[in-house]
């Protein structure tokens, strides 16, 4: 009797353990199927004003979930990958865009009823571009175009230069020997052109622009990326660099005015440590709302901004709807608030300062732009012209990686510890590691 | 006769779930993966013993080893060096130090430093230009130019070692202390009598009594210090800068995994990493364990 008694409580028990598991479930599959909650993922907070238009419109909840984006693509894999707890809308930055666009994790767009298609003029080129597979079926969609350009101090540009206006200091930055001339002149006032090497990589990367690996998987080397390596050696051989690297303490610094420096400090025969103040940053459209006005407040309003010896565009977010979603009509909703509804984007690009891909809507406001910051300068104009120069078709997954594996190596032969052959055989053998699978040059 | 009662299995039968699909399942996951390229995503693909054939002609997989050692043992070594020499101090009948509570806490405090802010507070401290460390040096006269730290090899690594000694000394110190504390305390007023002076009673009572402690310092922080990965990985930038000398396995498997996607190559580095660690630790073990029986 008694060891019955323990078998029917151990049964009981486990009935109710898996009653307990399977009520959990149910509430669950519940709110899953409930059509007014709809669940995004992020990596930045940027979408949380939008959210809370769409709830008002819409009468729906929205969960938005911020995920690192350190840790983003690595918590969105397995989410994806098994469909249990997905988003319905999630958004890819340009650094993980082009590994997700060819998986079936966002819905096709080109498809019905979504007909994405239809829309490519009237978005920047190159935006509408990387948001495709790699058989041309659009995937997600941006609001915002990434451009870059050269942001530099007035004041400096003035005694210097003998000028401020964007154009003509754009005249003379915009070939490579241009830009060793501003840096002379800077060197001689006693200015740093750049904050340190790393700031003409996107330069380099727009000068002759062709994907890092072709269809044959095979590694492109081009002359203009190999002169990277000795642009950069020039910039820190003639002292035309202020050694603060980007993100650095130093570098945050020196847009506020000068940072002490002391040129020689590693090959010896020290020179008397002074002062410069660094002339110019190759930022992006949100290099000035996230990092100059953060960081520039004491120098505020004494910024113009212009373009370099190349094209280039830095970053972006892209936005799709989960291939399994059960709540697409809501999330395509969502998609098309945010990428091309007038009303919306308008209220957005004039609150934010953000920089629309969305034509329809940048051709109506962009000629009322004027960035206190920038002494009153249309850096929407300039930023549109920049993005339609950008080439579209030419980021592809390996992107991120082989970027800053070059960058290093750069750094390394800059830094005098290898010769150029040295470091661009280390590049090559570093991508071969990280990449098996595609060939090298040579 | 005695039936046999079963039910203890069931009372048992929650671990052994939540351990085979938590644990045995990923390890024998993982060992399948070591036979595959697998980008993370898909099926993976078989390819053999490739990736085992790849590892043992991957120079950066052998720097990474070399690195994690270099990196590991001179830490472990100062660690092992400062702790017993505190152990000493606060043992010893004639110094009588008291406090050793509060000391015991200030020297374990930087281990309770989440390791992101540990690496932040010191990649600014010893920034080349504009860092503390730099600057003092100068100041007191010791250096005429700043040194670049984080840009050299050998002193990002030292820097690394030292970082972690500071970092876990004091655990290591608290470990001993407790050996210590179990070595009856007539053995040193015995000492003490027969005018044995500190180096002796140290040498000849402290120290091989506290064999078995300093064998299980020794294999925590062996295994430990053969992943170590954090520090390298937030310090400089990630890949192993400069030159790849902080390169150490994990960060290599890591980057292998989750930069580069190859999940079917980190998990052979995984299982070297696991290997290694076994043989080194029965090293170790065997070590010890036979001096300790023969003496």
């Amino acid at each position: 009797m008694k060891k019955r008694f323990g078998l029917y409580f151990m049964l009981v028990l486990m009935l109710l353990i898996s009653a307990a598991c399977s009520s959990d479930t149910n509430a669950n599959s519940g709110s899953d199927s409930k059509d007014d909650v709809l669940k995004v993922w992020s990596f930045t907070d940027e979408l949380k004003e939008p959210i809370k238009t769409f709830e008002e419109r819409n009468g729906v909840k929205v969960e938005l979930t911020i995920v690192p984006i350190a840790d983003y693509p690595t918590k969105l894999k397995p989410v994806l990958e098994s469909g249990v707890g997905a988003p319905d809308v999630f958004t890819g930055e340009i650094a993980f865009l082009k590994q997700w666009t060819d998986r079936n994790y966002w819905e096709n767009l080109s498809e019905e009823p979504y007909n994405a298609d239809q829309l490519s003029d009237d978005y920047v080129d190159y935006v509408f571009d990387l948001g495709k597979d790699s058989e041309g079926n659009v995937k997600a969609l941006s609001w915002q175009t990434t451009p870059g350009g050269i942001f530099y101090r007035r004041s400096i540009a003035n005694e210097v230069l003998g000028t401020d206006d964007p154009n003509e200091v754009g005249e003379m930055m915009s070939s490579w020997d241009g830009v060793f001339e501003v840096g002379e002149k800077m060197k001689e006032k006693g200015y740093s052109l750049f904050p340190d090497e790393g700031a003409i990589r996107w330069f380099s990367k727009g000068e002759d622009p062709q994907p890092w690996v072709n269809e044959n998987d095979e590694l492109i080397m081009t002359d203009a990326k190999l002169n990277y390596f000795d642009h950069a050696k020039k910039l820190r051989d003639k002292e035309y660099t202020a050694f603060a690297p980007e993100w650095s303490p130093s570098w945050i610094e020196s847009m506020n005015g000068p940072i002490g420096i002391d040129k020689d400090g590693e090959e010896g025969e020290q020179e008397a440590t002074g002062e410069t103040e660094v002339f110019s940053y190759a930022l992006p459209t949100w290099g000035l709302h996230s990092v100059l006005k953060i960081n520039a407040e004491d120098t505020a309003g004494d910024w113009g901004v212009t373009n370099g010896p190349s094209p280039y565009f830095w970053g972006g977010t892209w936005l799709g709807i989960y291939s399994g979603s059960k709540n697409k009509d809501l999330a395509w909703d969502f998609v098309k608030m945010m990428t091309h509804e007038e009303e919306f984007l308008t209220d957005w690009a004039k609150e934010t300062g953000d920089v629309l891909s969305y034509l329809p809507v940048t051709e109506k406001i962009k000629d009322d732009f004027s960035e206190p910051f920038l002494d009153g300068q249309n850096n929407y104009t300039f930023f549109l012209e920049q993005a339609q120069k950008i080439e579209s078709g030419i980021v592809t997954k390996y992107d991120q990686q082989i970027d800053t594996l070059l960058g290093a190596q750069v750094l390394e032969y800059v830094d005098g510890k290898k010769t150029k052959e040295e470091a661009v055989n280390e590049f090559y053998k570093q991508v071969k590691n990280a990449y098996p699978e595609l060939k090298m040059p040579q | 006769m005695k039936k046999l009662d079963y039910k203890g299995y069931f009372f048992i039968a929650p671990f052994f779930a939540i351990f085979l699909v938590f644990n045995i399942y990923p390890v024998l996951l993982t060992f399948y993966y070591t036979f595959t390229s697998y980008e993370g995503y898909g099926t993976p693909e078989f390819i053999g013993l490739t990736n085992y054939i790849r590892i043992f002609s991957d120079t950066y997989f052998y720097e990474a080893f070399f690195n994690t050692w270099k990196i590991w043992g001179l830490n472990f070594a100062l660690q092992l060096g400062i702790a017993l020499l505190l152990a000493a101090l606060f043992s010893d009948l004639r110094f009588k130090i008291k406090g050793l509570g509060f000391f015991r806490a200030i020297f374990y405090l930087p281990n309770l430093i989440t390791i992101s802010s540990v690496a932040i507070l010191f990649s600014i401290m010893l920034d080349w230009r504009h860092g503390s460390v730099n600057m003092f040096l100068q100041q007191i006269g010791i250096i005429s130019e700043p040194i670049n730290w984080l840009n050299q090899p050998v002193t990002a690594q030292v820097s690394v070692a030292l970082i972690l000694t500071w970092m876990w000394f004091g655990y290591t110190f608290i470990v001993l202390m407790a050996g210590v504390s179990g070595i009856p305390g007539e053995l040193y007023e015995a000492a003490l009598i027969d005018g044995a002076n500190r180096w002796q009673t140290f040498v000849h009572i402290t120290l091989p009594l506290l064999k078995p402690i300093m064998l299980y310092v020794m294999i925590t922080s062996l295994i430990g210090g053969l992943q170590l990965f954090d520090l390298p990985m937030l310090i400089t930038d990630g890949l192993g800068a400069p030159e790849g000398s902080l390169n150490t396995m994990v960060l290599y498997l890591y980057n292998q995994a989750f930069r580069y996607n190859n999940y079917g190559y980190a998990a052979t580095i995984a299982y070297a990493l696991f290997l290694i660690t076994v043989i080194f630790s029965a090293i170790t073990f065997k070590s010890m364990y036979r001096k300790s029986v023969k003496e």
